[in-house]
């Protein structure tokens, strides 16, 4: 074996495999920044998934306006916020922390 | 240069790749019509495979699942119902609302929905959610969560 054949193998090929494997890592790690870490602050915008969105936006235009309800609401005597039924009714579910 | 000067540039940069990658994300584009779901902590991956989740999850069980990642009003329990309200029928809705920065999440069922998943069965499903989000996992523990509320409220 020649010594430029060593140098070929030896040196060169471990060396262009080297750079490939890392050029390679760091074009996928510019996007994986992109996540979120436990105990690190939490800086993206908030996000509100609905499975079909335009729904909601149908009810920005209610059928009845909605000042009518409230006007009456506020004619009567004082009401206490907690007895004003919510509009899913009673609430269930959970909550956890982690 | 400056140092405002060399921000302008990182912004110009960083908006010329986000144009490269407009391609990839037209999809999200067309599922969600907003591009601030992009500026949002998940992948264009997660949030594909997070929307199918979503709509099995609706169109098994006839309520409208719906899931809110972002900063929550004190008190957070008083808000996700608030925000509970503001869907199209809240009666048969189920919210899940995560707060990463608060550590908190919140699932708040309505009156109907509340009949389909007993809160027993909510908190197994938040217990799953938060060990995934404590390993950092927001995208599986919200479809993880929505699989097993999902299932528990059973076909329509």
């Amino acid at each position: 074996m020649s010594v430029t054949e060593t140098l070929l193998y030896f040196v060169v090929i471990p060396l262009a495999a080297v750079l490939i494997i890392s050029g390679l890592a760091a074009a996928g790690s510019g996007r994986r920044a992109k996540r979120y870490r436990p105990g690190r602050s939490y800086d993206f915008t908030p996000v509100w998934f609905l499975s079909a969105p335009e729904e909601l936006a149908d009810s920005h235009a209610p059928a009845l306006p909605a000042g009518a309800q409230r006007a009456e609401l506020t004619g009567g005597r004082e009401i206490d916020k907690a007895a004003v039924a919510s509009p899913a009714g009673t609430t269930g579910g959970a909550s956890d922390r982690w | 240069m400056t140092a405002g000067e060399v921000a302008a540039r990182e912004r110009a940069d960083h908006s010329e790749t986000l144009r490269t990658q407009e391609e990839a994300e037209r999809t999200i584009d067309e599922l969600t019509g907003r591009r601030e779901v992009l500026e949002g902590p998940f992948s264009t991956r997660q949030l594909l495979r997070l929307d199918e989740a979503l709509r099995t999850a609706d169109k098994s069980t006839g309520l409208t699942f719906s899931v809110y990642v972002g900063q929550l009003d004190e008190p957070v329990r008083g808000h996700a119902e608030e925000m509970l309200g503001q869907l199209p029928t809240p009666v048969s809705s189920v919210m899940i609302a995560v707060s990463p920065n608060q550590r908190v999440l919140e699932i708040v069922t309505g009156a109907d929905a509340r009949r389909r998943i007993p809160d027993r069965d909510a908190k197994l499903a938040a217990l799953s959610m938060v060990a995934a989000f404590g390993g950092g996992d927001l995208a599986g523990g919200i479809i993880s969560g929505l699989d097993q509320l999902a299932s528990r409220a059973g076909r329509s």
